[in-house]
């Protein structure tokens, strides 16, 4: 595993935020503050998006056509920019999840040579 | 879509809102929610520069951080006026030369043809005799490759020629073309007026009575009227219909003649042309296989190379040899590169261009070593703002980047300033061509046009790199701690070497400039005061060509008697003769075979001489002495016995000297036997350094030509001696043309034009070169004087005097001098017999050349040590021991 950093957090993996963003919209429709909020809690805090990162990351989904934004009006009640998933985007998400199966199974099988390949 | 910086404002003040109202649902004040979202959210401005950059191409951004060092270079460079100004002057003067010899290149080489399509890629085609003279091709032969050789897209012929342009005009005479019809079509040049020539104007002898006009002619001689087609003009005596008139940019496929008018080849004989044919109806004149019209042009076929031509058409010319004389069995057809066609104004031109070109890089090299001299000094003294930048995390690759911008800043105005320099330089040079020329009209394919810009662009940028290049790389490799703790002033060694090796190769090609120059300018001082054979001063010459006003040889003989009666009517004339050729020719012209009794020539060897006709009194006019045997009388006429002349060269070769060459008989151009009657000395014949040449006179009476050249000797000044022999001539007939009128002193100036031009620019390239030079070593000597002022504090608070501290300077810097002095006279010593056709009169090692550019090269090299090495033993010790 890789290393924590010192608040206990994950230091996210290169090119993987893409991956996170686009599962994190598989959901339905969200605004940028509540995708970093998804992305905490479903990793039970170990993973911290900074918004220095999330809105260039969400820009460049938008402008390679995996997301589109539109605005609208949150739950509660507030003006929000939402992202949604386009088909194109679910298609990427798919060759992401596999690309990173493959990875991670790699990984796995680097560090534990003996043992078998899954967790 | 592109980034929108209001709506991306929105939605971060959205995402605060959201963030903050989800902390007052949690029960925290809402005011310092506010701030809590905020801190949480981070650097508002990097996040919306970093939205922002997803949306910017790469490109921009490579360039906007270009736009950036550029904004930088400049008012970098703005702020040392002086660096900059110089290094733009040197590279100016670097590149205009440079670009000037590319202009001309480019002109002889590249474009030869102005307004025809790649006319670099041209093709002449010629036959070759088993002595490797070339020899022009006869109509039927052309009509007979034409259809065969598939090597050329299209073949197609012209034969340079003059012409004089009618009565009813004030009658002068014109450069032409006599070409077969599909010149046009196979040049790809069209009319802009009515049409050019087809093949309908090829079909019989005389049935076509048209011409096709050049555009300065129209403008010139017809104010451009646009009725012009139609019109009859007449040239030679014959009237031609005015068919079409050519597109401005298009002067004809002669090099450095201004062509005015393009004649069909069937008009040829209507119009007096022969081309050597004995025959004399117009069809017998085209159909005669022994003329010798012109060398077949064309482009190739794709994937046919020159030599793959040669061998193809050779193939065809063999299948021929039956119906040809024995003695041309052997002979080749060769085609080469049109930059390359024998005899032509192109394939002269080229080694001249081709010795400029390398001298022309040479002088860049001495720039570049300079300026990277410059820039080299001037990064030592930036060292402290690199080191700053290093220090503040800049990659040294972003430096390099920034260093070489910044010289490219330089290079690019000075690749500007080098192209105005060239773009009126050249009009001078032409200027001078055509004023030796007048009246004839030349045109030279010399503008300045998008392939010139080009090519300074690409010099300038390829300097930039050069000299930016390595001085860059020794100023980014700095020790930081060192530069910096040391209060950021320029220290430390390595450079030491790199500026040796610049002060070295300056003073080397410098060298090889200056003996170039030397060994070419005596060569040009010792042909201008060279004994060419004959008398130049008081003596004058006058052309004159009768069939351009259409005299037939009984009235020609008639005009040319009485011309010289009339010219000699004159009390202030003492002696006047007529020449079939005037001396100092410079253009190789058409040889004539010839045999001598009891002298059997080896197969390989070629007996062709240039001949001419001439009178009497030529020999005592032009004060050609006669080494044995008589002149020719006035009763050496068509009844007499055939009689020759022969030159000393001729006689010592092939007859065994001018006494027991008396009496031998000779035959010219397959004509009758005729007698040796004399022996006249050698004259230069076509240039002041040609070799000593075999050369034939036959009586005038005896051989009549339409084209003779008037030579008066008195003792008038020269040119009351022209306007009279000119005036005499109009007397005669006021319609005349005549073709040229000028003293004997300007053909020998203008024999020597070439010759001139060379040394002119191989002598500018030395002294600018050695002026570069100077500068380059005095620059870096003085930095490294500056540099010492510490050490000379030092030494001269112990007790040196003045004296000795600059005798160590003096020492370090001829030291250099005279190790670039070694390997220049070296280099030298390997290349100057490349100069070998431009020496007349030294040797290519001659002592003279050599001493003096020494001498000037190693007085600029003390001259450059010893001023800053004087100005700084003045400084106070004190005051030096203080800095720093």
């Amino acid at each position: 595993m890789p290393k924590t950093s010192d608040e206990g957090r994950l230091e996210l993996l290169q090119g993987t935020l893409d991956m996170l963003v686009l599962r994190t919209l598989q959901w339905g429709p969200q605004h940028g503050h509540g995708i970093g909020q998804a992305i905490r809690t479903q990793s039970d805090d170990l993973l911290k998006v900074e918004t220095g990162s999330l809105y260039p990351a969400l820009h460049r989904l938008v402008k390679r056509g995996w997301l589109k934004a539109e605005w609208g009006v949150s739950q509660s009640n507030q003006r929000a920019k939402f992202y949604r998933l386009t088909p194109e985007g679910k298609k990427q998400l798919l060759r992401e999840e596999s690309r990173w199966a493959q990875l991670v199974s790699a990984i796995a099988r680097v560090m534990n040579p003996a043992r078998s390949s899954d967790e | 879509m592109a980034f929108d910086d209001d709506d991306f404002k929105d939605e971060i003040q959205a995402h605060l809102a959201i963030a903050a109202g989800e902390k007052v649902r949690d029960g925290i004040d809402p005011r310092d929610a506010r701030y809590a979202a905020l801190r949480e959210f981070g650097n508002v401005t990097l996040t919306r520069e970093a939205a922002r950059q997803v949306w910017t191409p790469r490109w921009l951004e490579a360039l906007s951080d270009l736009a950036g060092d550029v904004r930088y270079a400049v008012r970098s460079l703005a702020k040392r006026r002086a660096f900059s100004l110089t290094v733009i002057g040197v590279l100016a003067l670097g590149i205009g030369l440079n670009a000037a010899v590319f202009t001309m290149l480019k002109g002889i080489a590249l474009t030869p043809i102005a307004g025809v399509a790649g006319s670099g890629r041209l093709n002449t085609l010629y036959r070759e005799t088993t002595a490797h003279r070339p020899v022009r091709l006869s109509y039927p032969d052309y009509q007979y490759l034409r259809y065969r050789d598939t090597a050329f897209r299209e073949l197609f012929g012209s034969a340079y020629a003059r012409v004089g342009l009618g009565k009813d005009r004030a009658s002068r005479s014109l450069f032409a073309e006599v070409v077969t019809s599909n010149y046009f079509h196979a040049l790809g040049v069209s009319a802009q007026l009515g049409r050019t020539l087809t093949d309908a104007d090829e079909i019989a002898p005389g049935r076509s009575p048209v011409v096709v006009i050049s555009d300065a002619l129209w403008r010139r001689e017809f104010a451009a009227d646009p009725g012009i087609l139609g019109q009859t003009i007449e040239l030679n005596s014959a009237r031609l219909t005015i068919v079409g008139v050519t597109e401005p940019s298009f002067h004809g496929t002669i090099v450095a003649y201004d062509v005015e008018v393009f004649i069909p080849i069937m008009m040829a004989p209507q119009l007096g042309f022969t081309f050597g044919s004995k025959r004399t109806s117009p069809a017998e004149i085209l159909a005669d296989p022994l003329t010798t019209m012109f060398y077949p042009q064309g482009f190739l076929r794709p994937g046919v190379t020159s030599a793959s031509a040669s061998a193809q058409s050779t193939t065809l010319w063999s299948a021929t040899a039956a119906d040809r004389p024995v003695a041309e069995t052997g002979e080749q057809i060769r085609v080469v590169p049109f930059q390359r066609a024998p005899g032509s104004g192109q394939s002269t031109l080229l080694p001249t261009l081709m010795v400029l070109t390398a001298m022309g890089l040479l002088f860049l090299a001495i720039a570049c070593a300079n300026i990277a001299g410059l820039v080299l000094v001037r990064g030592l003294s930036r060292r402290g703002e690199i080191a700053v930048r290093l220090a503040l995390g800049a990659s040294r690759r972003r430096i390099v980047r920034l260093l070489i911008v910044e010289n490219l800043v330089l290079a690019l105005p000075g690749a500007a300033a080098g192209i105005l320099l060239a773009a009126n330089g050249i009009p001078v040079l032409t200027a001078y061509s055509e004023w030796l020329a007048a009246p004839e009209r030349l045109f030279m394919n010399l503008g300045v046009d998008g392939l010139v810009i080009a090519f300074a662009t690409l010099v300038a940028c390829g300097c930039a790199l050069v000299f930016g290049f390595v001085p860059a790389l020794q100023t980014t490799r700095v020790d930081l701690m060192a530069v910096i703790s040391q209060d950021a002033s320029p220290r430390g060694a390595p450079r030491g070497r790199f500026r040796s090796v610049l002060v070295v190769a300056q003073v080397a090609v410098s060298l090889l400039l200056l003996v170039g120059a030397g060994l070419v300018t005596r060569s040009l001082d010792a042909a201008r005061h060279a004994y060419p054979g004959f008398q130049v001063d008081g003596v004058t010459m006058v052309e004159l060509d009768l069939k351009q006003h259409g005299y037939d040889e009984a009235q020609g003989r008639v005009f040319y008697k009485r011309l010289l009666d009339e010219v000699r009517t004159d009390g202030a004339v003492e002696s006047a003769a007529l020449a079939g050729w005037p001396p100092l020719d410079f253009l190789e012209t058409r040889g004539q075979p010839v045999r001598m009794e009891g002298y059997d020539s080896r197969r390989d060897e070629d007996l062709v001489f240039l001949t001419s006709a001439v009178t009497p009194e030529y020999f005592s006019t032009l004060s050609i002495p006669l080494r044995a045997g008589r002149p020719f009388q006035d009763a050496d006429d068509e009844a007499s016995t055939p009689v020759v002349i022969i030159n000393g060269t001729l006689a010592d070769r092939y007859l065994g000297g001018p006494q027991r060459a008396l009496g031998r008989r000779i035959s010219v151009g397959g004509g009758e036997w005729r007698t040796v009657v004399g022996v006249a000395a050698d004259v230069k014949y076509l240039r002041i350094n040609e070799a000593p040449r075999s050369y034939v006179y036959l009586p005038f009476l005896q051989q009549y030509r339409p084209v003779m050249t008037l030579h008066t000797r008195g003792t008038a000044p020269d040119d009351v001696l022209v306007e009279q022999a000119r005036a005499a001539v109009m007397k005669l007939d006021r319609d005349l043309p005549i073709l040229s009128a000028r003293p004997m002193t300007m053909q020998f100036t203008s024999s020597l034009l070439l010759f001139n031009i060379t040394a002119t620019m191989l002598f500018v390239f030395g002294i600018a070169g050695m002026s570069l030079a100077a500068l380059g070593t005095y620059g870096l000597v003085a930095y490294t004087v500056r540099q010492s002022t510490h050490e000379i504090g030092i030494r001269m608070a112990l007790g040196a005097d003045r004296v000795s501290v600059v005798r160590g300077f003096l020492a370090r810097g001829l030291r250099l001098g005279l190790i670039g002095a070694a390997f220049g006279t070296a280099g030298a010593l390997a290349s100057s017999r490349y100069l070998d056709g431009w020496l007349f009169g030294v040797t290519a090692t001659d002592g003279v050349s050599f001493t003096r550019a020494l001498a000037i090269v190693l007085a600029g090299v003390v001259v450059a040590t010893f001023v800053p090495a004087w100005r700084a033993s003045k400084t106070d010790p004190l005051s030096a021991l203080r800095h720093q």
